[in-house]
């Protein structure tokens, strides 16, 4: 077999993508059409990096309210201090500001007791009435959506007119091959999104360095250079595909539709069906009947506030033959403490399993959802730029394990101070024996939100990852291949 | 003529696909209303259920103190959704449409959210209401951006012009044809929607009709409007498609971001820490302030006293439980007000922009609205108290358990009865639409 193939002329290739870009750059529609878009991505970026700052400040202001709170509390019964509890909000993560991803609809605070795991609270969307649902402008949002309509809108007519006026058979007669035309052609039109990318990535690296959270996660810069990285691949992807549509179609009014139908169909129609799909195909449980299944396994395993209770009473036996003893109130230690400790252990344990296999069950809807990448850029995209910027579900979900961990740290801290310091002969938490002092709390460390690690990101991505990298690639042995199909008239 | 016109468009096999397909569209999202009013009856039904069994559960674990038995039992009650919710299904997917409480403290109860997954409710729907608002100014847009220059560039415009008389009339007769094609698909949709959805034939389903049928109008108003400007079918197509984006998705999306700046809700933390401090606070301090305040809130339990030198009564437990309300009230309420102000904003600026208040229309007339959740939210307020006042007697003078007919506590039910105001609904579209078709007239003239 002969290989065809002839090496591409850089030159050419030169050649080809600067008359793609003078040829637009002469319209003052372009012109206007980079200045709108560009001024929507200023705002954006400042609308979003405001909101980013004034969240954070709230959640500061609030979360030192919630330690001084904790810390000024009296001396007391450590028991009605894990009743009193904590609130943990959930911090953002500095570039999230970029794209907001799924952060306006998940919760921001949750108030940790002992004995009961309560819901997340306060989503930006339980805050807002229908507008929400248009979706938000975030620069993510104008990159992965609209941005790729104005390449299409660019590039629809940039082989097919050629065809209509001739021109392409003159091209391809001069010794210009197909590969060297629509690989240069698609290097135009992506220089012209790049018009668009480039003013947004200095200023989205000024407002990063200019916040001053940033400091506290120097991962951001590396996610935010994986971050560009990422879209240049997506643009790519869009200047080749748009410039094949455009040396397939037989009108560059064909051309145009296909185009637009492609962006409907990839970027409204699928992501919404898959996600009704993945809904059905996995069905989740409502709260209520998550709730009740957790209630009838806690409900056997007895109450724990009650060290009588006949389903602690084989762990009351086996503590006094092990200590020698015949009473409970003989035990060196706090014996509704320990009850207490128990009765919180198993409880964790079991909303643990419950929450764990809901999460798995979330993660195979949302799996369906992200299979879809590799039909679809836009769905890569869009999963990869919101776990760069800390806004997609698994930095949500680690929020929701580490308040948890630290619920759980609370409520067996207390229950420890209780087994150490507290006799076995005070009856209630009112006794003034039963009081610890308040150095106790401040002892207990604040509650402190850990972004997660950048390999943890890039991991839980991967999917995401090698569909880009299937497309960049994809994309080579789709032109070879369509070059035998193309026709010069 | 006409017949001609009408033979070409029939013909004419992108039109009839862009139809089928909005059709085809319409068909899906109907399909995912009805899983959606499925799922939520769904809901309802194990809830009702759940909730027996977790009376009676707790009644045999708990038979001796009824204020040891309240302190768990949930009473339920139902937003109703009622069936034209299923064609907007609005906010109706983020709020809980049920909410199951103790008599204890409330704000640490009503804001609980359901168990969604969050991805879902990013991507969002694609219920009837999101196919009329985003598909179907796309497939006027594919209809009309040719109207006239289709004619010119094929070169039989300057035939229409020494044929007939009145070429304007052609062009009426073309975008009529167009605009009935379009409108029998949407009728077609919601003939089917009522028979599949079930969905009675009352006030607030003309009134969705209707919206539905103006925002299309002003649709076809808008591609009149730029087909009399006479510019190429590119042009006159990036003008449109400029238009949908900017109504559709950059015009909401940035008045959402500037309500969200506008008016931030810290007070939604606030709450939480004053309801929190408001109950737990009162363990560590002397019971008689605690109970004084109780009784200064409600007189009528002036007769039950905490007993002196004891430790602890049921009577002190839910007045610091009432406590817990009555300190974060004050946040509670500016949270509320905060959230009306959000929403009487955007509303307002939605006016001016079809689209958006073409949604919010929709919804407010689905009861999946933002006001709909705040009554219920109201409702919920009223039914938590009711259920207060009628157990805290039974508390306080230890009536026995099995005195109570515990059965008859099922779930209740809030229905909102949505108010149409027909001017405020209707008129803003109607003008707009006036205004393209009369500027286009005007221009028609000109030329």
């Amino acid at each position: 077999m002969r290989f065809t193939m002839k090496p591409m002329r850089i030159a050419i290739l030169k050649l080809l993508s600067e008359q793609v870009w003078s040829s637009k750059i002469k319209n003052s529609s372009t012109l206007w059409l980079i200045g709108i878009f560009n001024i929507l991505l200023l705002f954006a970026l400042f609308s979003g990096f405001r909101n980013l700052n004034q969240q954070q400040e709230t959640i500061e202001h609030y979360s030192h309210e919630v330690r001084e709170r904790w810390e000024n509390r009296p001396d007391k019964h450590p028991h009605r201090m894990a009743h009193y509890g904590y609130v943990a909000f959930r911090s953002r993560f500095p570039l999230s500001f970029f794209d907001f991803g799924m952060d306006s609809y998940v919760g921001n605070a949750v108030f940790l007791e002992a004995h009961k795991q309560n819901t997340v609270n306060f989503s930006e969307a339980s805050l807002s009435n229908g507008l929400l649902r248009f979706g938000e402008i975030s620069a993510g949002m104008i990159l992965q959506l609209l941005l790729p309509l104005l390449i299409f809108f660019w590039g629809f007519d940039l082989v097919a007119r050629e065809r209509e006026q001739g021109t392409l058979r003159i091209l391809l007669t001069q010794g210009i091959s197909w590969s060297e035309l629509i690989l240069g052609k698609s290097l135009g039109l992506f220089a012209l999104a790049l018009s668009i990318f480039t003013p947004s990535v200095i200023i989205g690296f000024a407002l990063l360095f200019f916040n001053e959270f940033t400091s506290e996660n120097s991962q951001s810069y590396l996610r935010f250079i994986m971050l560009i990285i990422s879209y240049l691949a997506y643009f790519f992807i869009l200047s080749v595909l748009a410039i094949l549509v455009s040396a397939k179609a037989n009108s560059s009014k064909a051309s145009l539709t296909t185009l637009i139908g492609f962006w409907l169909f990839f970027t409204l129609m699928l992501p919404k069906t898959s996600q009704v799909v993945g809904q059905n195909i996995f069905p989740s449980p409502s709260k209520i009947e998550f709730d009740t299944t957790v209630e009838q396994e806690l409900i056997k395993q007895g109450d724990s506030h009650n060290p009588n209770d006949p389903h602690f009473k084989a762990l009351k036996d086996s503590l006094l033959t092990a200590y020698a003893v015949d009473s409970t109130h003989k035990l060196p230690f706090n014996y509704s403490g320990y009850v207490m400790r128990e009765g919180e252990k198993l409880s964790a344990e079991t909303y643990k399993k419950h929450q764990v296999a809901l999460v798995e069950k979330y993660q195979k809807q949302q799996n369906v959802v992200r299979f879809t990448a590799f039909l679809n850029p836009y769905m890569a995209i869009k999963n990869l730029s919101m776990a760069l910027s800390g806004t997609d579900y698994l930095a949500y979900h680690d929020f929701q394990n580490q308040a948890e961990d630290f619920r759980y740290k609370l409520a067996q801290t207390m229950n420890e101070l209780q087994m150490k310091y507290i006799s076995n002969k005070t009856k209630t938490s009112a006794d003034k024996k039963a009081i610890i002092s308040k150095k106790n709390w401040a002892d207990f460390p604040d509650f402190h939100h850990q972004s997660l690690g950048f390999s943890e990101v890039l991991k839980n991505e991967i999917l995401s990852i090698i569909s880009l990298i299937i497309w960049t690639l994809g994309l080579i042995f789709l032109v070879k291949y369509f070059i035998k199909t193309l026709k010069p008239f | 003529m006409k017949a001609l016109l009408i033979k070409n468009f029939l013909r004419s096999k992108g039109l009839m696909t862009g139809l089928l397909i909005v059709f085809v569209a319409g068909l899906i999202s109907l399909n995912i209303g009805k899983h959606f009013l499925d799922k939520n009856k769904e809901i309802i039904e194990k809830t009702a259920h759940y909730q027996q069994e977790s009376i009676a559960r707790n009644i045999e674990f708990h038979p001796k103190e009824i204020g040891l038995l309240l302190y768990y039992l949930r009473f339920g009650l139902v937003n109703e959704m009622p069936n034209l919710a299923g064609l907007a299904i609005g906010q109706r997917d983020i709020n809980p449409s049920l909410q199951s409480v103790t008599i204890r403290n409330l704000e640490e109860q009503k804001y609980a959210t359901d168990l969604m997954n969050p991805m879902y409710q990013m991507l969002g729907n694609m219920d009837f209401s999101f196919v009329l608002i985003y598909f179907f100014p796309l497939i006027i847009i594919a209809l009309c951006f040719n109207l006239i220059s289709e004619e010119k560039e094929e070169g039989t415009w300057s035939l229409v012009l020494s044929q007939s008389q009145n070429p304007l009339k052609m062009l009426i007769i073309k975008i009529l044809i167009r605009f009935i094609s379009v409108l029998l698909v949407i009728v077609l949709l919601f003939v089917i929607a009522k028979f599949y959805l079930d969905i009675p034939f009352n006030e607030a389903f003309l009134a969705f009709i209707l919206n539905s049928v103006l925002y299309i109008s002003f649709w076809f108003a808008l591609a009149w409007l730029v087909a009399s400007f006479h510019k190429n079918s590119s042009q006159n197509a990036l003008i449109l498609l400029l238009s949908w984006v900017a109504l559709t998705i950059v015009i909401p999306a940035g008045i959402n971001a500037v309500t969200v700046n506008l008016y931030p809700v810290p007070e939604a933390f606030s709450t939480v820490l004053e309801s929190r401090d408001g109950y737990h606070n009162k363990w560590d301090e002397p019971k008689e302030p605690t109970v004084a305040k109780f009784h200064e809130h409600y007189p009528q339990f002036d007769q039950y006293k905490h007993p002196e030198g004891k430790d602890y009564s049921w009577l002190w437990y839910y007045a610091m439980q009432q406590m817990g309300d009555d300190e974060a009230a004050n946040d509670a309420r500016s949270f509320k007000e905060k959230l009306k102000k959000r929403n009487t904003f955007s509303s307002t600026a939605g006016i001016f922009f079809p689209s958006i208040h073409a949604q919010l229309n929709l919804n407010l007339l689905s009861s999946s609205d933002m006001d709909n959740y705040l009554h219920f939210l109201e409702k919920l307020e009223n039914f938590h108290e009711q259920k207060r006042l009628y157990f805290y007697p039974k508390i306080f003078t230890e009536a026995t358990v099995s005195s109570e007919n515990w059965k008859r506590f099922g779930l209740e039910s809030y229905q909102e009865k949505p108010s149409i105001d027909w001017i405020k609904m209707l008129f803003p579209v109607l003008i707009m639409s006036a205004l393209c078709v009369i500027w286009a007239n005007f221009k028609f003239r000109k030329v």
